[in-house]
């Protein structure tokens, strides 16, 4: 038995030998051009300062003027926060105008943001923020022509005088505005701080009212240093629950955590007894998909070392009510795990910080960025660690194409905002870099065999509305059906570091020039089929007879 | 073959039974410029008769005739079926009367099915298929010119008006019309969003697809590359390729690549240089004056209302790959020099008159429009469950009358035997000048028909 088992440990040892040694997947398809062009689009926003700035880094992308190009809105750390205006024309070069955040907003609330997210919180149409900051969070109202005021007080926001660092909502059930929930990082002020002093995170509910009422917030405690959070139905019931990643450099006797968050009742941790099992990463960014068609998300979790990709159990699934948060990590199996550079020759282990799944080169398969960069000098972690572009194979695995595509830059990545920055159909990726100004790649398209580009395969780009209330449809999932296919996006706000973005759902369709879309609204009522062309934005209102199209006017 | 501008295999025997001994390269052709041409034309007159074999990677074991591609789900497809395909060895096997790259027979019928869900089918039960006469492609190089422009004319105006509407803050109505075509009107609002109620006959997307019974494909090139898998199981690698499949043998055959961009360049310029069809004038004299009297009737009739007897053309440069097609069949965007093929230098193109402004006149006798052609009353060609492509199950692309002598059966599903009875069977937007003609004398009637049967498709 001995000899046995001798036998198969070396059996073993060698295939995990000859896994290690063999060469990187190569991606099959199409490798995206990223074209760096950052300050060329008039943007220099630098994300800095003291440990309190070494996490967060983030930014919103969102039409705050009505024309269907995404704006930005960037955190500069100690310096203020800014606002820039894209007036690229389709399919050109990028260009964004900064602009001062409206005269009526304190521009001194404007420092110490460390990310943002956009959420028509109002209902109004314009696309209000949600600005994390050291200090106290802000919500901020728009307004027509990308203006802001400063709503705390407004929607009796009292936020801690906490360290801000994540966010995510959701519409609760008979809800006109949304459920909050804040993500808080160290106390600072506690004994013995940074160690072991994580601020508790808290939950925001709109009292009853005709208009936003945040007057009375919930604990969610412990805290365990969160830098991402996100509202995610796990398990298809309709009833999303709350995803938190929390940073184990700082915590003592934490871990990853999920929320049961009923409506009108006080939110409770999954645990063992429901099947969540305790597991510890240095949890940076989270990315919700559903990459197997299977209709259950995935979860891309970025962490220092490895980056896991979290599936349901096959057997945890079935019965909503009686499905258990049973997950296993098929990072490693996907060729996704992202634990080191992939150029540069630095074999230490990499510090990832956004996720995010979206289809950069429209083949129909979902590709996984994560952005990168040490946190600021730490020995043990590469120094040069370029941000990933994890292609989706059909194998289902994912082949690296960041150097390939010119990503692989030395900067320091935080936060990160895919968007259809000139509405061309192909994704583009801002990336905030800490230290340094932020890195905005125009994807060009596939690269030709002279050396040009070409064009990749056929997309989409969807817009959801509903009237009174939750206008952009969060807590929506779109499926797009291409013959046998059924892509699955998820409309929501949270996850990611720090970052996030709203309008237009980008989805590749490979060589189908058509799709039947489905929309499952937030309340789980199903639409009827839309059918529309590849190329086009698609505007689906909820109730619409059919799909309506919309073009940019420049 | 060209010299210089194929890929062949080094060790083939003379006997052997591969059709395919060698790939066409795009890239040497489109360098090679009009030298090139002529030995792309006879290749793709080779691949359009060749009678594939396995040995080339006919049949496709594990993948469906969907134009996506597409996995089966179980089970392997048969290498013949008459049904879901593939059902033919070549290309000429249907597409040859009165010579190859003509129509079709009734038994030469094919089944048009999405092939998604269901590879194979009860060709029995039109809820699943549409059966489908073969076209001629006869002219259908001039077809797809005359589709590209009015494709470019119906989105420039798009164009205009969203333009026009961002910069005046107002919505914009604008009418659709190309080539003396109308497809509508289109609205577009002050904030972007595009009206489709009021558009006629076209795809909202604004591309004129000229191809196919029902007028849903876009270009020769498309329709060839979805026709080699569906009836040969022959796929097209800048489909079913590693680039969007991840395999180089999609269908499991164990053929790699089966037919190249090159290839596939071969057949459509092949027919993309099919002559145009004629009108005969060797007839005899009563013909000749009843045919006369005919051809007025059926402008008075209101039969040229869709039948438009000639579409002007500006352009008579045939670029491959085209304008519009979509990832899945090779773009402009995708190659360095495109192949061009100028059909004014064409034996054919002598016959075609140009206006006062020097533009082609192409004798189509058609607008390249979808109409419905059913009604109540008059309802023999709905006979299809199916909608195709989002088109309806009642709605057909205009079928152009050119060599339509020559290419009985007709209507759809070639249902019927005479001319007289296809026109009595126009319901829809044809009825008006279906019950024209049939309220008719007998004489008028006689002319039409005497008329059309001067259409013709000849080997010249």
């Amino acid at each position: 038995m001995r000899a046995l088992i001798l036998l198969l440990a070396t059996i073993l040892s060698a295939a995990i030998a000859r896994a290690a040694d063999e060469p990187p997947m190569k991606p099959l398809g199409d490798v995206p051009v990223m074209h760096e062009e950052a300050s060329a689009a008039g943007i220099n926003s630098v994300y800095d300062g003291p440990f309190e700035f070494f996490v967060g880094g983030g930014g919103a992308a969102f039409d705050c003027n009505g024309d269907g190009y995404p704006d930005l809105f960037l955190a500069g750390g100690k310096s203020p926060a800014k606002l820039y205006i894209n007036h690229s024309t389709q399919g050109g070069a990028l260009r964004f105008e900064e602009r001062a955040i409206s005269p009526e907003t304190d521009r001194g609330v404007l420092t110490n943001v460390t990310g943002a997210y956009p959420l028509d919180v109002d209902g109004d149409g314009f696309t209000d923020l949600v600005v994390l900051r050291v200090g106290g969070n802000l919500l901020l109202k728009g307004g027509p022509d990308c203006t802001f005021t400063l709503a705390n007080s407004l929607w009796n926001f009292d936020p801690a005088k906490a360290w801000g660092t994540a966010f995510t909502a959701r519409w609760e059930a008979g809800q006109r505005f949304p459920t909050l929930a804040f993500g808080y990082y160290i106390d600072r002020q506690a004994p013995g701080a940074p160690w072991g002093t994580c601020e508790d995170n808290a939950l925001y509910r709109p009292q009853a009212g005709e208009k936003p009422d945040y007057s009375q917030k919930t604990p969610l405690s412990p805290g365990f240093c969160t830098l991402s959070m996100l509202f995610t139905d796990w398990n298809r019931s309709g009833l999303p629950a709350l995803r938190v990643s929390n940073d184990r450099q700082y915590y003592r006797g934490g871990a990853e955590q999920l929320w049961k968050v009923e409506p009108g009742r006080v939110p409770r941790l999954f645990g063992p007894a429901d099947g969540w099992r305790k597991f510890s990463i240095f949890g940076m960014g989270i990315a919700a998909a559903d990459l197997d068609g299977d209709g259950y998300p995935v979860y891309a979790l970025t962490s220092m070392g490895d980056t896991m990709l979290q599936k349901l159990d096959d057997d945890a699934r079935g019965d909503p009510a009686s499905a258990a948060p049973v997950y296993h990590d098929i990072a490693f199996e996907r060729g996704a795990t992202a634990h080191r550079p992939y150029t540069g020759g630095d074999l230490k282990p990499s510090t990832g910080w956004h996720s995010e799944f979206a289809d950069f080169n429209n083949d129909g398969l979902l590709d996984l960025f994560i952005a990168k960069g040490n946190v600021e000098q730490m020995p043990d972690f590469a120094a040069f660690d370029p941000n990933n572009l994890l292609l989706g194979q059909w194998n289902g695995k994912f082949a690296e194409a960041g150097d390939a595509a010119g990503i692989a830059l030395n900067k320091k990545g935080r936060g990160a905002l895919i968007a259809d920055f000139n509405l061309d159909g192909n994704l583009d990726v801002l990336v905030i870099n800490r230290g340094s100004n932020v890195s905005l790649f125009r994807n060009l398209g596939a690269r030709r065999e002279d050396g040009g580009v070409m064009p990749m395969g056929n997309w989409i780009e969807v817009r959801l509305t509903e009237k009174d209330g939750n206008t952009d449809a969060i807590g929506a999932t779109l499926n797009v059906k291409t013959g046998t296919r059924v892509q699955t996006r998820y409309i929501s706000v949270g996850g990611g570091h720090a970052s996030g973005h709203a309008g237009w759902v980008h989805v590749g369709l490979g060589t189908a020039e058509r799709a039947e879309l489905r929309v499952t609204w937030p309340d789980g009522e199903q639409s009827a089929p839309y059918r529309v062309f590849a190329g086009q934005f698609v505007v689906i209102g909820r109730g619409a007879k059919g799909a309506a199209y919309w073009y940019p006017g420049r | 073959m060209g010299a210089g501008i194929g890929t062949a295999r080094a060790d083939e025997p003379a006997w052997t039974e591969r059709a395919i001994t060698s790939h066409i390269d795009f890239g040497k052709v489109a360098t090679g410029g009009e030298a090139a041409i002529a030995g792309l034309v006879a290749r793709g007159k080779e691949l359009f008769a060749a009678k594939f074999t396995d040995s080339d990677g006919r049949g496709r074991p594990k993948a469906t005739q969907a134009i996506v591609p597409t996995k089966r789900k179980r089970g392997e497809t048969a290498g013949f079926q008459r049904t879901g395909g593939p059902d033919a060895s070549s290309c000429a096997s249907c597409h040859n009367e009165p010579l190859p790259g003509g129509a079709g027979d009734f038994v030469a019928n094919v089944f048009v099915s999405e092939g998604f869900e269901s590879a194979d089918f009860d060709s029995l039960d039109p809820s699943f298929s549409s059966e489908r006469n073969t076209n001629s492609l006869f002219g259908d190089g001039l077809v797809e010119l005359l589709a590209r422009e009015m494709t470019a004319d119906l989105q420039a105006l798009r164009e205009g008006a969203v333009r026009q509407a961002s910069a005046t803050g107002k919505d914009v109505d604008v009418k659709l019309e190309s080539k003396g075509v109308s497809f509508g009107w289109l609205a577009i609002k002050a904030n972007g969003m595009a009206d489709f109620s009021r558009l006629e006959g076209i795809d909202n997307d604004l591309v004129v697809r000229p191809f196919s019974q029902k007028g849903v494909f876009t270009s020769l090139r498309q329709f060839t590359i979805n026709a080699m898998n569906q009836h040969h199981g022959m796929q097209a690698s800048e489909r079913f390729g590693v680039r969007w499949t991840g395999a180089h043998d999609f269908d499991e055959d164990g053929v790699a690549d089966e037919l190249s961009p090159g290839d596939i360049s071969a057949v459509t310029a092949w027919q993309a240089t099919l002559p145009m069809p004629s009108v005969r004038h060797d007839l005899p004299g009563d013909w000749q004056r009843v045919a006369e009297a005919g051809a007025k009737a059926f402008d008075g009739l209101g039969c040229a209302e869709c039948h438009k007897q000639t579409l002007a053309l500006k352009s008579l440069v045939f670029h491959d790959p085209g304008p519009y097609d979509a990832a899945g069949t090779l773009r402009a965007g995708e190659v360095v020099k495109s192949i061009d093929i100028d059909l004014a230098k064409q034996p054919w193109a002598t016959r075609l008159q140009r206006n006062d402004k020097g533009e082609w006149l192409v004798p189509l006798f058609a607008d390249l429009k979808r109409h419905v052609i059913v009604d109540e009353g008059v309802a023999g060609l709905g006979n299809e469950l199916m909608a195709q492509r989002f088109v309806e199950r009642d709605v057909f692309r205009t079928a152009p009358l050119w060599g339509v002598a020559s290419t009985a059966p007709y209507g759809h599903r070639g249902d019927y035997s005479t001319l007289d009875d296809v026109i009595r069977a126009h319901g829809g937007e044809g009825r008006e000048a279906r019950d024209a003609y049939i309220h008719a004398d007998a004489a008028t009637r006689e002319g039409v028909i005497a008329f059309l049967k001067t259409l013709v498709i000849e080997d010249k």
